[in-house]
């Protein structure tokens, strides 16, 4: 075909590239009195300028060999020689495999926003997560934020993999970002209390000046559970209460730790002062069985045993000594015995259960020799008596005391 | 070729360290080797200090962040897939660097990373400028046998990450060891996988025989016909219940690290994670170690699996029987001949028996008084009563004498089972935090992301419309959910029947899920049979050659993404369970595959499996008389 009439038909025109210029060639306007001319800027109009003033021009072959000619094209598109080789597409799936077996690849191929899309659903169907944090972390790269959030949202694993990343490089404002924009502000709360009290240490006035902004910014947001609210500004007390303490072994210890360092060496400061047990009970709000559990222990391993006993009992109008306790019979028992506590006291304690055979079991487990002995007296029971008495050590204070018992009980019967 | 599967298994360790040879051949000779402390004990089961040796390493140092100068050149550090070990490492290279420019184009800084190097990895070396001066390796090691039928990966951070994290980056190790596993075993029959990440594992899985084991023809094995892959998140109750075998037990109170029980009787770990009201410093005793492999010590794999209250008497009649054999009637010749043949190994003997009453005692003076209460409270919850009470007991535990671990361990598995309310739910955090600081506050988020815990929605916050949309997925399924399942799987034994079943691992409360399917397993007929029967109840997939016949109608990965929808199941490298199910009753040749009978089952649990979890297993398989193998990431509890 001629190479005139190839570009001067009007349907090569349509579709073929418009010069923007308004000056038309008599054959062109020969052309448009054919065929009925639009008007519309878009029937692109070719200028044929050049074919009018044109040269005889010599064969392409004759300027460049063919292979030159490709090497020509290749150099403009930029490519490497060997990808326009029928080198396989690099494939959505071709990458996630790669990215599954660690070996080298790169995400760059993936440009259009739907094979992106379909490198991260391919990933997260896998499971993958090495592979899916790569794909989310190449979109943070070549997406804008908005985009990527729009995709990690509907897309839980993906988020969570991201979340974790944000997290570990230590990217907090990021973070809180990325869940304030995806509503979840309670999340991001938590997350920030974990960053400050895993960075701040032991450093009291720094968790201070952290968790004071964290509590007034985050924690009062809608969503925010309220209790972890009040677990967070409970926490600011205590750290308070350990700023105007100085005491350096204190730092960051729990507010049990800190009673039981109050009740070893400051037992008797009355309820107004600071050091007081009584201060930091009130002050962090401990609950009677845990404050009675804390001075059992201290106190009992201090060998103050009359502390014990005035904490857990007290005279009734009879002058009778009763006991009184938060903490259930059966575990005071257990720890009374385990601290090596008076026969005394345990029997005290024993003797506030009133069902009989409970009473007897917890007085034989525990060795409680004398409320035994009293309770096989009162049911009158002398076999079962004499025979506990076989069991005992002979000559003890509790052999004595069983056999006594025996003796008397024959007076009165 | 043909050895027993048995020492196949242990003999593992040969193709691991062939493994690390290859990596230590690319790092150059005369090393320093700087180990991250946590993997020296692995290590030792994969090599040792001379082989070490012989391989280039001269000096070995504990990875600290505070490590000064080592004396070679060449460095290789050696640690887990952490990042924050793994900035540690670049940390100190660069203040090398930074100390003497000139190691920068020396290439002598290596870190081998166990069990494989990240993407994320690489960027953060380039982000720093170390691209190019630091090597980095993966170093994925096999499965390594700590008894008899017992594997574990040994990889103790996964389930943290797994499942608190939801961080499955590393989860195509776990594909990876059952690849190189099964290239030694022969692949089996059928794998049946129970859970998300079980499902993806098998997916991964077969992206790696796809892409390596074309050439290769996988070979049957008799073996092992069945893999049960497994995801821990599916059965919690096993890993929050009490248990009561020996080596349950011993793992509640001492630290086991890669088989190795530390017996430190004065400080154990149940005590440790107790309030401390004394300050009366413990004198270091001297470390005494029990290696927990009964190929070595026989006496532990006679009493493991016992319900801790026989052990003692078999101690006892093991003790006597040391005494009978007294030598005191022998003659010069016989006592020449015992001493030089049987001393050492009756030393030993008496050696681990020592041991082995001593840590008996420990948990009999530290569980003593709660055991009995404990395990009939558990009781309580599984069958669902006394809610009341249970929730009072739990109370006491965190108002008086609470463990940091065991106390949460009982408040899940109440929340599990029964269900805990808004304010019962508040007041346990309130205690737990006013014991050991309230900075654990996020704790309690990690328990819920795990799904350990659920967390009750207060009824102000239920009111607000804006939430009811969250609401359906919040309420506690498992509440009734639970005991549902649990009987359907006939998980909850009725009393009197616990002498011969395998609950007797929880003190008659509980069958673990894994030793139920695998009963099922046994029991039946066929594999058709015992899949209809699981698949009424579990969510299964399966794998494995018996589908190879289906493989040409199988899609290929690349088709599979392309028909991909959001959020949808890949079926990739395992199918559903029902629907080849229904497929079976018109393909014949199919079916004609599904009708074996299992003989012997893998068992593996993503996250870790448990010592009674274990002790429940070996009871089916003895009772059916099959062959058996457990396997895990790692053992949990």
């Amino acid at each position: 075909m001629d190479d005139d009439d190839y570009w001067n038909t009007s349907e090569t025109k349509a579709k073929a590239f418009s010069f923007d210029d308004d000056v038309l060639s008599p054959q062109e306007i020969l052309a448009i009195g054919q065929k009925p001319y639009s008007g519309s800027g878009e029937d692109g109009i070719l200028n044929s300028n050049i074919s009018n003033i044109k040269q005889a021009l010599v064969p392409i072959s004759s300027l460049v060999s063919s292979k030159i000619l490709d090497l020509l094209v290749l150099a403009q598109s930029g490519k490497d020689l060997k990808e326009t080789k029928s080198e396989p597409e690099e494939t959505v799936a071709i990458t996630l495999k790669r990215l599954v077996l660690g070996r080298s690849c790169s995400l760059q191929v993936h440009r259009s926003l739907k094979s992106k899309t379909e490198l991260l659903d391919g990933a997260v169907a896998i499971g993958d997560g090495n592979a899916i944090l790569t794909v989310v972390l190449f979109l943070i790269q070549t997406l804008n934020k908005k985009l990527v959030y729009e995709l990690l949202s509907s897309r839980p694993l993906a988020l969570s993999h991201y979340i974790g990343n944000l997290q570990s490089e230590g990217k907090i404002s990021e973070l809180t970002d990325l869940l304030t924009m995806l509503a979840r502000s309670p999340d991001s709360a938590i997350y920030q209390f974990q960053h400050t009290v895993k960075n701040q240490g032991s450093n009291v006035d720094g968790l201070l000046r952290k968790t004071n902004n964290l509590l007034a910014n985050h924690f009062n947001q809608p969503g925010v559970d309220a209790h972890q609210a009040k677990m967070v500004a409970d926490y600011i007390k205590l750290l308070e209460w350990q700023s105007l303490a100085k005491k350096n072994e204190l730092n960051n210890k729990s507010a049990l730790e800190c009673l039981a360092y109050c009740c070893k060496l400051h037992w008797s400061e009355g309820a107004g002062n600071m050091m007081s047990p009584l201060t930091v009970c009130q002050r962090q709000q401990i609950s009677p069985l845990q404050y009675e559990w804390v001075v059992l222990n201290v106190q009992a391993n201090l060998n103050k045993w009359d502390i014990v006993e005035s904490l857990f009992t007290k005279k009734d109008w009879l002058g009778r000594t009763t006991l009184s306790s938060h903490i259930p019979v059966e575990s005071l028992l257990a720890r009374l015995s385990e601290l090596r506590a008076g026969g005394r006291l345990l029997a005290t304690a024993v003797n506030t259960v009133t069902n009989t055979e409970e009473r007897l079991r917890l007085a034989h487990k525990y060795k409680i020799h004398s409320v035994v002995i009293e309770t096989f007296a009162k049911q009158k029971d002398r076999a079962a008596l004499t025979n506990y008495k076989m069991t005992l050590n002979p000559q003890s204070e509790e052999y004595i005391y069983a056999e006594n018992t025996l003796r008397e009980s024959v007076r009165m019967s | 070729m043909d050895q027993p599967l048995q020492s196949k298994l242990s003999s593992l360790c040969l193709i691991s360290q062939h493994k690390l040879e290859t990596i230590l051949s690319l790092c150059g000779d005369k090393a320093d080797l700087i180990i991250d402390p946590s993997l020296i004990k692995p290590l030792e089961r994969i090599c040792g200090v001379t082989w070490l040796r012989q391989h280039g390493i001269e000096k070995i140092y504990k990875m600290d962040p505070q490590l000064g100068q080592t004396v070679n050149t060449t460095k290789i550090y050696f640690i887990s897939a952490c990042k924050h070990k793994y900035k540690c490492v670049l940390d100190q290279i660069s203040s090398q660097i930074s100390q003497n420019p000139s190691l920068a184009d020396l290439k002598c800084f290596n870190i081998i990373i166990v069990p494989k190097v990240l993407h994320t990895y690489d960027s953060i070396l380039e982000s720093r400028g170390l691209y190019g001066v630091v090597k980095l390796h993966s170093f994925s090691w096999e499965l390594m046998s700590l008894d008899d039928r017992l594997l574990s990966l040994e990889l103790p951070f996964l389930f943290k990450q797994l499942y608190v994290e939801q961080n499955h980056s590393l989860l195509s190790s776990v594909s990876l060891s059952l690849w190189s596993l099964f290239h030694v075993t022969g692949q089996p029959k059928c794998i049946i996988s129970l859970g998300k990440l079980s499902s993806s594992v098998l997916d991964i899985l077969e992206i790696y025989n796809e892409t390596y084991s074309r050439d290769f023809v996988s070979k049957d094995t008799d073996e092992i016909d069945t893999v049960l892959l497994i995801d821990r998140n599916q059965d919690y109750a096993s890993s929050l219940l009490t248990p009561a075998t020996y080596s349950g037990l011993l793992n509640e109170i001492f630290n086991i690290t890669c088989g190795h029980l530390d017996l430190n009787v004065k400080e154990t770990k149940y005590k440790k994670g107790k309030m401390n009201f004394t300050t009366i410093p413990e004198d270091n005793p001297k470390k005494i170690t029990m290696n927990l492999d009964s190929s070595i010590d026989s006496l532990y794999g006679e009493i493991k699996h016992r319900h801790f209250s026989e052990v003692l008497s078999v101690l006892s009649s093991k003790a006597k029987l040391l005494k009978n054999e007294d030598i005191k009637a022998l003659g010069i010749q016989e006592i020449k001949h015992f001493v030089s043949t049987k001393l050492q190994q009756v030393a030993l003997f008496k050696q681990n028996l020592v041991n082995h009453v001593l840590a008996s005692e420990t948990i009999i003076s530290e569980m003593n008084n709660k055991f009995e209460n404990v395990t009939y409270t558990e009781n309580e919850m599984m069958n669902n009563r006394n809610k009341k009470s249970n929730f009072n007991f739990v109370d006491e535990n965190f108002g008086t004498d609470i463990q940091i671990y065991n106390s949460l361990r009982l408040m899940c598995l109440l929340s599990l089972t029964q269900g805990l309310s808004y304010d019962e739910y508040n007041n346990l955090v309130n205690k737990y935090l006013l014991a050991f600081g309230y900075k654990f506050l996020y704790v309690f988020q990690n328990l819920i992301n795990a799904g350990l815990l659920i967390q009750p929605v207060s009824l102000k916050l239920s009111l607000n419309i804006s939430n009811l949309s969250g609401l359906s997925d919040r309420l506690p399924k498992w509440q009734t959910g639970f005991q549902n399942q649990a009987a359907k799987l006939k998980q909850l034994p009725s009393q009197g029947d616990t002498k011969s079943s395998p609950s007797y691992v929880f003190n008659g409360s509980y069958v673990p899920l894994v030793a139920s399917i695998c009963n099922i397993l046994f029991t039946s007929e066929s594999l058709s049979e015992a899949l209809t029967k699981l698949s009424s109840t579990l969510e299964l997939k399966l794998s494995g050659s018996l589908l190879e016949n289906m493989k040409d109608g199988i899609q290929t990965l690349n088709e599979k993404l392309s028909n991909l929808k959001l959020n949808s199941e890949l079926e990739y490298g395992c199918m559903d369970a029902k629907s080849l199910l229904k497929k079976l009753k018109t393909d014949s040749k199919l079916s004609n595959a599904f009708s074996f009978k299992t003989k012997s089952v893998l068992v593996f649990v993503i996250g870790g499996v448990t010592y009674a979890e274990i002790a429940a297993c070996d009871v089916i398989q003895s009772a059916n008389g099959k062959g058996k193998y457990s396997l895990s990431v790692h053992p949990l509890r």
